[in-house]
């Protein structure tokens, strides 16, 4: 028979819940730091109607992102570097995108031919909104292969 | 009436003259602002060119930064609308706010570089041996929180320079096994750098590194007493010349009155001789006086002559090309570009190799290198020793890298990263894309 001092139950008692008030105001204030509700931009936007983009590679500052267009076909490429998050730039005459914080250089389908960049640039999936927008979707990524042509416009 | 000018005119001037030791030694402990001060400080102690004085100037600096960052405080708006346009007023509008402006930033530069020429003395010098090991590791602490506070710092104007660098560099911490992914949600405040990442950055500057700053100081100063003082000091107790003195138990220059024995400090004076030593007050408090003139007349004329820059408004859409960080991070910069691993179908990114593992593995090394050290203590407290020629080396032939990586990044790297001599002429580029 183990006999515990009731004074040493209580003194034990008395010190877990002290220790544990604190514990739990300090994991209550770490947590505040995880945010609960993001002021972010949706991942899915319009990028404007089809016929807005010219042949080729055209940047989309707001979205940082290129449209590749070859007739009617549409891709979407990341200006985004895979390496540590710069945009990166379109040089057309070589043609390659290259980045200006580490030289990352990546071929016309986002593939590295040199540099520091462990992955190909990435690919967003295309669709075409009832208003005539083309619509991407971040969170939906893509081969480079991926083209989406958008249907024939409908003449009224 | 001659006499009352005089003793006005000393009131006014403070030439306070100590008339006995005991008042010399009193005056220390009695005055608040100098209470941490030993009473007595060795010859050695005052050389300028054995300490080049650079850990007074490196306080003197984060003081300087402190009064000037809590007077930009009162100008700086942590928006992301706003921070930039505070900024230009500063430049602009405010009267001095250049000045201010200037001076914060001319003082954090030179901080870097003292903070660092300090640690390279410690170094050299051999000074970090035995029980100043932990004291070493506190220094180590304190040149991180030097990088992380400019880090923090030139991220606040919210221009493209800071755009980019909090881009990098929380893409870097990303970078990190396991945790990496977290740490990037929990430095950014999402998932999007924006107005929640720029508050936390600013807290982390104005408040928690600081504050955290201060504290180290006091603990790296508190134990350079307890350890003796500078290691300089060692040597002398250790040589023959200077002979064991018998301890004098009734005359003690300890803080409280209470302390029974002698105070380290005083033991050390006792070992090297009160004749090879000199009474805090006046000539240490004049000493660091001058240092803390000098210190800030530089930063002061270099606030006056050379303007802190400031690039456009922050753009997240357009890189500026070439986009450089500051000098003290160029060499990371150089890194985290040159370190990506192809090992068969696996990739390991710069980002983790260049600037996580190996600035992590300098600082271990750095951390553990006392424990290496094999130096007798006849080194202790001399320059350039000739038995710690390798060791000496093996430090200097990683600064001169690092000094040369910073280089390359000045001088050699044009647009898209492309490496170009100086003398070469960078192509025109079209500003947009």
């Amino acid at each position: 028979m183990v006999t515990i001092a009731r004074r040493t139950v209580l003194k034990v008692i008395g010190q877990l819940s002290v220790f544990g008030a604190f514990l739990i105001q300090i994991g209550g204030a770490v947590r505040a730091f995880i945010p609960n509700v993001l002021y972010e931009p949706p991942k899915k936007f319009k990028v404007g109607k089809p016929e807005d983009y010219p042949e080729g590679v055209n940047f989309v500052p707001e979205h940082r992102l290129f449209t590749v267009r070859s007739a009617n076909e549409f891709g979407i490429i990341s200006a985004v570097c895979t390496h540590l998050g710069c945009t990166v730039r379109w040089e057309s005459k070589v043609p390659e995108f290259e980045c200006p914080c580490h030289g990352s250089h990546f071929r016309p389908d986002g593939t590295v031919i040199s540099g520091p960049a462990p992955r190909p640039l990435a690919w967003f999936a295309l669709s075409l909104s009832p208003d005539g927008y083309l619509v991407v979707d971040r969170s939906e990524q893509v081969a480079s292969t991926y083209r989406f042509s958008p249907p024939a416009k409908e003449k009224a | 009436m001659k006499t009352r000018l005089l003793s006005l005119w000393r009131t006014l001037t403070w030439s306070w003259t100590p008339i006995s030791e005991r008042e010399a030694g009193e005056a220390v402990v009695r005055n608040f602002w100098i209470h941490w001060f030993p009473a007595k400080v060795a010859d050695q102690s005052f050389s300028w060119s054995y300490s080049l004085w650079l850990g007074t100037i490196s306080l003197v600096l984060f003081f300087i930064l402190t009064v000037t960052g809590f007077l930009l405080m009162f100008f700086y708006v942590p928006s992301v609308e706003r921070a930039y346009w505070s900024i230009k007023d500063l430049d602009f509008s405010v009267s001095f706010g250049w000045l201010l402006r200037n001076q914060h930033r001319w003082a954090a530069h030179l901080m870097v570089a003292t903070v660092f020429l300090h640690m390279a003395r410690v170094f050299f010098t051999c000074a970090y041996r035995g029980r100043r090991a932990l004291n070493w590791q506190v220094g180590i602490t304190l040149l991180l929180s030097t990088l992380l506070l400019s880090f923090t710092g030139y991220l606040l104007p919210w221009d493209q320079l800071a755009l980019w660098a909090i881009t990098v560099g929380t893409n870097i911490a990303k970078e990190a096994p396991l945790v990496g992914d977290w740490i990037y949600f929990l430095l950014l405040g999402g998932n999007v750098i924006g107005q929640e990442t720029l508050i936390r950055f600013y807290v982390f500057h104005v408040f928690i590194i600081p504050g955290f700053v201060l504290l180290a100081v006091a603990y790296h100063m508190w134990r350079i007493r307890k350890d003796g003082g500078l290691a300089a000091l060692d040597r002398l107790e250790s040589s023959a010349e200077i002979k064991e003195k018998a301890p004098v138990p009734t005359k003690t220059y300890s803080l409280f009155g209470l302390a029974k024995g002698t105070s380290v400090q005083v033991k050390g004076v006792d070992k090297i001789g009160e004749e090879n030593s000199l009474f805090a007050t006046p000539h240490l408090l004049r000493r660091i006086m001058l240092v803390f003139l000098v210190t800030f007349t530089a930063t002061l004329l270099l606030a006056i002559f050379f303007n802190a820059p400031l690039e456009e408004a922050a753009n997240p859409s357009v890189t500026p090309n070439p986009a450089k960080a500051p000098w003290y991070f160029l060499w990371l910069q150089e890194l985290v570009a040159d370190t990506t691993l192809h090992l068969g179908k696996y990739t390991i990114s710069g980002g983790l190799i260049g600037g996580i593992l190996i600035p992590g593995l300098l600082l271990l090394l750095a951390a553990l290198w006392p424990f290496l050290d094999r130096s007798s203590p006849q080194s202790l407290g001399v320059w350039f020793p000739p038995e710690r020629r390798t060791q000496n080396w093996i430090f200097a032939v990683i600064v001169i890298a690092i000094i040369l990586l910073m280089y390359i990044g000045v001088a050699m790297r044009g647009p898209n990263w492309k490496i170009y001599w100086p003398w070469q002429n960078w192509p025109q580029l079209p500003t947009l894309l």
